[in-house]
């Protein structure tokens, strides 16, 4: 896995939140300290993984996800922090 | 008993992977278990005999994961490492293999004897996901054997396990990550080759190279150079890849558990969507999630009330024939007075509260099971920030409606000190179980059932306002929500009701009790002729304040007790349980509101206490009772006016 431009997100990338709700994107980074990353590590959310929208709620509220084969509920605040590109 | 024949196992996996059921299945303990990650706050620690060996169980909390950041990781981690437990049965959820397998990578790097129970296959089955156990096992290179914890099955294998397997091990399996981490996983082993430490050595290279404080400061006491080096080569790490050297073994770790999963798991692809999946988009619509959900809070509500009052009524003349018979049969002096307040205490906490404390919890229990609790954080994180906290918030507030005492527990669900202070101050404010005998008993039987459901609505809102100002009071970054979503499961009716009992036993042994100790304390208060002495110093409160009958004084302190005395003391010393007669709807609904905030019971106040220090807890209590007493008053005089 390469992840030398890990960090370009400035291309065709887009953020979590930004997906509508089916969408499936690529992880490309987590802009975040070091405390938020191992969080979302810990359950999945890494650099080249798969992750789907299933669905958003009203007013900016949380994204409901589906990444390596597990149904999370992200805060929109976080969900703006991670970085995909669409697949 | 020999000690050969004594083993020690713990159980350790992700939250919701179902842990505390294995532990309950083998311990015969009763555990807490319910649908949302994070119910286990505590170790548990349980002993199961079988086939003549002595078999000590440990129940940990559940992890996502071995690098110390909260307090439930580091000991966990220590108790795996330190206590060196025959066997570590990793739980996993086979329904979300991938995310479990991160953790169990981590695990298996401890280099302590592990065997997988690969939980939940029932579940798996449905969702058309087949796990390869065979194929598992070669592959991570320790025991799989499949179970379902709910119905016990496989649990027993995995024992016979642990007993055959006790002196034969298998042969461990290093699972590599790439080439770059791994020269210098290599490099630092052999630095560290010759200090003593009480890890295993892999596990402490990478640990170095994930940059974990612990270890590194272990470390640089005994070899500072290895810090060095570990040093170098993060910064050769972080070059390569273009982010933190923890992030990169992070992300190898987690390719390596979706490679792993993609080799073992099969999913049947075009199936039908099932019930749940169905309920699961409904429950968590942006429109029908919110109707849905308050179609199923009011339904609770008023399915408590009515089961509540029906059966309040039913007992009620049974009870008043018992009466009679004592003042036939013992007469009216005043040791037989004394010996009824004894016997009435009891029957008034039966008749009073039991009716509507069985069905609510029965109703809460089921919603937990279900996996419904974790919709509610959902659908309310939003206006949880508002509150300078998020949505797993509700959690705690629907765990804190049954009682708030597991509610303020629970809050250690919350990330940081800050959130969990103000949920657990929140929580005080939610009524409980208790409360709510009081509201339904005495303002939704007497006055109407759109004044107890408006007390609810008053509650919520002023849990709102409270939590705006405490956010604004205290300052701090808010945390964002990450939380796993279980899937719906169709609720155990055993589970629910084992559940219930385990609540309602603390009913018999606690309440009880201090029920007939306080019942006749009062009656003897009030037949030696001392009551008007006592009511009278609390009356500028009580009576000129609050405009309550001078003998709620005494209620309300006893009611610090537990909250559902103030009712049950209330009906015992009247003898009656018809308050209509000497309460009016303003009384009855002032009495409520007090009773809805004044100061958390001792209960409460202890677990406070013990979490977050005696001063915050006698703060709590002391600003929570003016408050009430404050509000209270005021809601009578508005009362006055408009019910006038």
């Amino acid at each position: 896995m390469h992840h030398g431009q890990g960090d370009d997100y400035s291309g065709n990338s887009l953020r979590l939140a930004d997906l509508e709700d089916g969408q499936t994107g690529v992880i490309v980074s987590v802009l975040g300290g070091k405390m938020l990353t191992k969080r979302l590590a810990d359950l999945g959310i890494t650099s080249g993984k798969d992750v789907r929208v299933i669905r958003k709620t009203i007013f900016s509220g949380p994204v409901q996800v589906e990444v390596a084969g597990s149904k999370l509920v992200i805060g929109w605040g976080l969900a703006s922090k991670i970085m995909v590109e669409v697949k | 008993m020999t000690d050969e024949k004594k083993i020690n196992i713990v159980l350790a996996g992700q939250g919701n992977s179902g842990k505390s059921r294995v532990f309950n299945f083998l311990t015969g303990l009763h555990q807490h278990i319910g649908n949302w990650a994070g119910k286990t706050i505590e170790k548990a620690e349980g002993t199961l005999f079988y086939r003549d060996h002595t078999i000590d169980v440990l129940d940990l909390p559940g992890i996502y994961s071995l690098t110390t950041v909260s307090d439930e990781e580091l000991i966990s981690r220590e108790y795996i490492i330190k206590q060196n437990p025959d066997w570590v049965i990793n739980v996993v959820d086979s329904t979300n293999l991938e995310r479990s397998l991160i953790f169990t990578l981590q695990l298996l790097e401890l280099e302590r004897p592990v065997i997988i129970a690969l939980n939940m296959t029932d579940l798996a089955k449905r969702k058309g996901i087949s796990v390869d156990a065979r194929k598992l096992q070669t592959v991570l290179g320790v025991p799989v054997i499949p179970t379902v914890a709910s119905r016990g099955s496989g649990l027993t294998k995995i024992i016979d396990r642990v007993i055959d397997l006790k002196n034969a091990r298998p042969a461990r399996k290093v699972h590599k990550y790439g080439k770059e981490i791994e020269q210098g996983i290599e490099k630092l082993t052999g630095l560290l080759k010759d200090v003593d430490l009480p890890y295993p050595l892999r596990w402490v290279a990478i640990k170095l190279l994930e940059k974990d404080g612990d270890i590194t400061a272990m470390v640089s006491e005994r070899k500072p150079e290895a810090v060095e080096i570990a040093l170098r080569i993060t910064e050769g790490l972080e070059e390569i890849h273009g982010h933190d050297s923890p992030l990169v073994i992070a992300d190898e770790r987690s390719l390596l558990a979706s490679r792993i999963t993609r080799e073992t798991v099969k999913i049947a692809r075009n199936r039908k969507l099932s019930l749940n999946e169905r309920l699961d988009a409904l429950s968590t619509h942006k429109v029908s999630g919110y109707l849905l959900m308050a179609l199923i809070l009011g339904g609770m509500f008023f399915m408590v009330f009515s089961f509540g009052n029906w059966f309040s009524g039913w007992l009620e003349p049974i009870f008043a024939g018992w009466h009679d018979w004592w003042k036939i049969n013992a007469g009216t002096s005043f040791w037989p007075a004394l010996g009824w307040s004894a016997v009435e205490s009891v029957l008034a906490l039966v008749q009073i509260a039991f009716p509507y404390i069985l069905p609510f919890y029965i109703l809460l229990y089921l919603l937990e099971d279900w996996g419904y609790i974790a919709r509610i954080s959902f659908l309310m994180d939003k206006l949880m920030h508002k509150m300078g906290i998020h949505g797993k918030a509700c959690i705690s507030f629907i765990i804190g409606l049954g009682c708030n005492v597991p509610g303020c527990l629970s809050c250690r669900i919350m990330e940081s000190k800050r959130e969990r202070f103000i949920t657990a101050v929140l929580v005080t404010l939610v009524p409980c179980s208790a409360v709510s005998v009081i509201v339904f008993g005495l303002v939704g039987k007497y006055v109407g059932l759109l004044w107890a459901l408006g007390l609810y609505v008053f509650a919520t809102i002023l849990i709102f306002i409270v939590g705006k100002i405490s956010s604004r009071l205290m300052i701090g970054e808010p945390v964002e929500l990450i939380m796993p979503m279980p899937d719906y499961k169709t609720p155990q009716v055993k589970t629910i009701l084992l559940q219930t009992w385990e609540a309602l036993k603390e009913f018999i042994y606690i309440a009880a009790p201090i029920v007939i100790i306080s019942g006749v304390l009062i009656q003897a208060i009030n037949l030696a002729g001392w009551m008007p002495a006592i009511a009278s110093v609390m009356s500028p409160v009580t009576v000129n304040w609050l405009g309550l009958p001078a003998v709620t004084g005494i209620l309300l302190i006893f009611g610090v007790l537990r909250k559902e005395l103030i009712l049950v003391m209330l009906a015992a010393y009247l003898g009656t349980t018809s308050f209509s007669e000497v309460l009016t709807s303003t009384q009855m609904i002032t009495l409520a509101v007090v009773s809805m905030f004044y100061v958390p019971c001792v209960a409460t106040i202890s677990v406070l206490w013990k979490e977050y220090g005696w001063k915050k807890a006698l703060l709590i209590s002391l600003i929570e009772t003016l408050f009430a007493i404050l509000l209270a008053g005021l809601v009578k005089r508005l009362l006055d006016i408009f019910m006038a």
